[in-house]
């Protein structure tokens, strides 16, 4: 008897009710195999890590792991933390290098997903992004976000505005400014009455890589997305006018006395200025990340959208003013991952609103259309509004591959200590003949 | 056999050894036949953690010089393309002139202020006690504290301690931030660094001073020579040994000095501070370079070498 004939007979003795039972059974079946958890069902085993979060992201994670445990109980997580302070990617390479194992990791750096694809380290998603159904809760633009040469090799989780400016409520109205800005004139305007207080009107925190959030703002916005892609791809020169003018743009924000010395920036790593900004009052606005939020939230005890808000970068009228720049953090899935349905489930799981209002309610923005905006806070729904409508673009530094990153950043140190035009030549060419080196 | 060995290694009359060849006196060669087993036995120990924790780590440092490493990209043979790089890598030489002087600077002053307090407390050694463990308490320190201390110390409002006493002496106009200028940074770093690792030399000069003959120390008194006088021409020249090892010491630990750096600049701004231990860190681990990042790690053992052999073959040339 073949397995059909016994279907068959079976079929035939269950009588009618007995159909009817199987047949509602079998449709109940087919809906849970089509909702988000269906597809996670019945993988077990442990499911492993590379995990390089802390603080609030970290406590996040851990909540997204009990969430799908909870829907997947055969699933035991297990982590390998990496503590790591600023660029974590040293230390991932170092894990990976020694032989360690696990079946996903974060990742936040287009430039090192390409790394790690080239090397063959990654599985590709792209079967994965259609079978889950994973384009239903994620649009077009976070596929592409996570793609590589074409295929999906991360799943966005989180993202963070970085065309966000920080400022703290108290230190506006010290200065009488009651209105935020919106235009690239009355921003530099506004800093006078800053400066009238004996407040400096940004911090920049140029010890390590946030000086670069301004130029790569102003770049956007002169130049628009298409040309910032261009850029990172060094499809243009980083000789070409566009850098130059940005610079100047830039260079116009440092002679009006923006951030202070040279020296005092150069001084200042993230969280010096942020402590500025939001306990000190020393200084008006800052540009570093929506990790800042989470800061101020817990760290410095303020009321989110009382006690500080945020002001997206100020129109500067050349016709891209239409753009946010973002940065994301996607799961990616190890090639040789040793329980690969259940990391495939998890990324699966990942976009669902399950998922999504876990991630909301601890205060970071999902890119999830599932999600629940009412657990958004103030500052993260300003946020997503704001890039939500805009085109968007990921942070310039984080697309540049191997140490051009680390040369952009120190050619941009020596800018801010000599912002002139001939100084603006030699910061773009230094860049340029390290981009050629990658070539 | 391991007894008859070390006693005969020991005994120049070679009594021993007559007794073991039957009356008949052992050839330097039989002699060194005879103690090997013996000798290697105990050595072995100690050669198998030298090969572990030296060798090995040493072999496969110059074989990774020899190989273009990017990332996590397949390595591939270079030859000496590595060091060929490094000669012409501006941030490099850079790192060379900065490193000189950082070594230069930070040995000279931490090894001329221990010399120089030794010297003093030689003058009362039981009153200047807590003085010289306190002072010494510094070098146990670690290097990540000190620099924290010292970022604080270097802040460029009125918060930092430097500004604040410039403020109160009518010199608020020098205020500025330290780390953060590439013409004072470095400078910064080096008082750091050598007001931590003053400890030291203090501690070795200072014994070197307890040991000049107390005899010349009265003959000179008898002649009428003052404290300063003995202390310039007796105890200053005669504490010398103490003085050359501790220049030794603090020539090795300033080449490879690392954690004060990172903590208080990170190797800026704009790479003004960065050492070659310092580069050689940023290529490895930052970019994961680890061929280039060896290269430069050979680069800073031939340094080493050029330091250390010379004087240890000045402390040994003395022994047998």
């Amino acid at each position: 008897m073949t397995i059909g004939n016994l279907l068959t007979a079976g079929w035939r003795r269950a009588g009618s009710t007995g159909r009817q039972a199987m047949l509602i059974g079998a449709s109940v079946a087919a809906v849970l195999a089509m909702t988000s958890h269906g597809f996670a069902a019945g993988v077990s085993g442990d499911l492993v890590l590379l995990d390089w979060a802390s603080g609030n992201e970290e406590d996040m994670i851990k909540a997204l792991e009990q969430a799908f445990v909870k829907a997947n109980p055969g699933v035991n997580f297990k982590e390998i933390n990496l503590t790591v302070q600023g660029d974590a990617r040293g230390a991932i390479r170092a894990a990976l290098q020694s032989g360690e194992k696990a079946d996903l990791f974060i990742n936040t750096w287009p430039a090192f997903r390409k790394e790690l694809v080239d090397a063959g380290q990654l599985k590709d998603l792209t079967a994965l992004w259609d079978s889950a159904k994973v384009g239903d809760n994620l649009s077009d633009s976070w596929k592409s976000l996570g793609s590589t040469d074409g295929k999906v090799y991360g799943i966005t989780y989180t993202y963070g505005d970085r065309s966000a400016m920080f400022y703290k409520t108290a230190t506006m109205t010290k200065a009488g400014i009651t209105t935020q800005p919106t235009t690239w004139a009355d921003f530099v305007a506004n800093f006078k009455k800053l400066q009238a207080v004996n407040i400096t009107p940004i911090a920049i925190g140029a010890k390590y890589w946030a000086h670069t959030e301004w130029f790569e703002s102003i770049y956007e916005h002169l130049n628009g997305v298409d040309m910032t892609a261009k850029l990172a791809a060094h499809q243009i020169p980083w000789t070409d006018d566009s850098v130059k003018n940005a610079l100047k743009k830039y260079a116009e924000l440092i002679k009006a006395g923006c951030c202070g010395t040279a020296d005092s920036m150069l001084a200042m790593d993230w969280d010096g200025a942020s402590d500025d900004v939001f306990v000190a009052g020393t200084h008006g606005y800052e540009m570093i990340g929506m990790w800042n939020n989470d800061r101020a939230r817990t760290v410095d005890k303020l009321a989110e959208g009382t006690d500080y808000s945020i002001q997206q970068f100020p129109a500067m009228g050349a016709g891209h003013d239409d753009v946010s720049s973002v940065d994301s953090k996607e799961f990616s899935e190890f090639a040789n991952a040793a329980n690969a349905p259940a990391a495939d489930a998890f990324l699966g799981w990942l976009s669902t609103a399950d998922a999504a209002n876990v991630i909301a309610s601890h205060g970071l923005a999902s890119p999830s259309n599932k999600v629940d905006t009412s657990l958004y806070s103030a500052v993260i729904k300003a946020s997503v509004d704001a890039v939500g409508k805009d085109k968007v673009q990921f942070v310039l530094g984080d697309l540049l591959p191997g140490d051009l990153v680390d040369e952009y950043r120190v050619q941009l140190q020596k800018f801010l200590q000599d912002p002139s035009d001939a100084n603006i030549d030699a910061v773009s060419a230094a860049i340029e003949a390290k981009a050629k080196t990658f070539d | 056999m391991s007894q008859v060995a070390l006693v005969t290694r020991g005994s120049d009359d070679g009594e021993f050894s007559r007794a073991k060849g039957n009356g008949r006196e052992l050839t330097p060669l039989r002699r060194w036949f005879a103690d090997a087993p013996a000798a290697s036995l105990l050595l072995l120990p100690v050669l198998v953690l030298f090969a572990f924790a030296v060798v090995y780590p040493l072999v496969q440092t110059i074989i990774l010089s020899f190989w273009d490493i990017r990332g996590l990209a397949k390595p591939k043979f270079y030859g000496l393309g590595n060091f060929i790089t490094l000669a012409q890598d501006a941030n490099f030489r850079q790192a060379v002139v900065t490193t000189i002087l950082w070594t230069a600077c930070t040995t000279a002053l931490s090894v001329g202020a221990g010399w120089a307090i030794a010297l003093l407390c030689s003058l009362s050694p039981r009153r200047t006690l807590i003085p010289r463990v306190m002072i010494f308490a510094a070098f146990g320190v670690s290097e990540a504290v000190t620099g924290y201390v010292w970022l604080q110390m270097y802040r460029g409002d009125g918060a930092g301690l430097v500004n604040a006493v410039l403020s109160l002496l009518g010199l608020g106009g020098l205020a500025h931030a330290w780390l953060g200028d590439s013409n004072t940074a470095v400078w910064c770093l080096i008082i750091a660094y050598s007001w931590a690792q003053t400890g030291l030399p203090l501690l070795v000069i200072f014994a070197a001073t307890q040991a000049v003959p107390r005899n010349i120390l009265e003959a000179a008194y008898v002649d009428g020579a003052m404290p300063m006088s003995m202390m310039r021409h007796i105890v200053a020249p005669l504490s010398m040994p103490g003085v050359r090892v501790a220049v030794f010491i603090n020539l090795l630990g300033s080449l490879r000095a690392f954690d004060t750096i990172y903590v208080l600049t990170g190797g800026g701004p704009a790479r003004a501070t960065e050492t070659i231990g310092f580069f050689m860190f940023r290529e490895s681990f930052t970019q994961f370079k680890l061929g280039y990042g060896a290269a430069a790690t050979l680069v800073l053992l031939a340094a080493v070498l050029i330091v250390s052999i010379p004087a240890i073959i000045q402390r040994t040339r003395n022994t047998r």
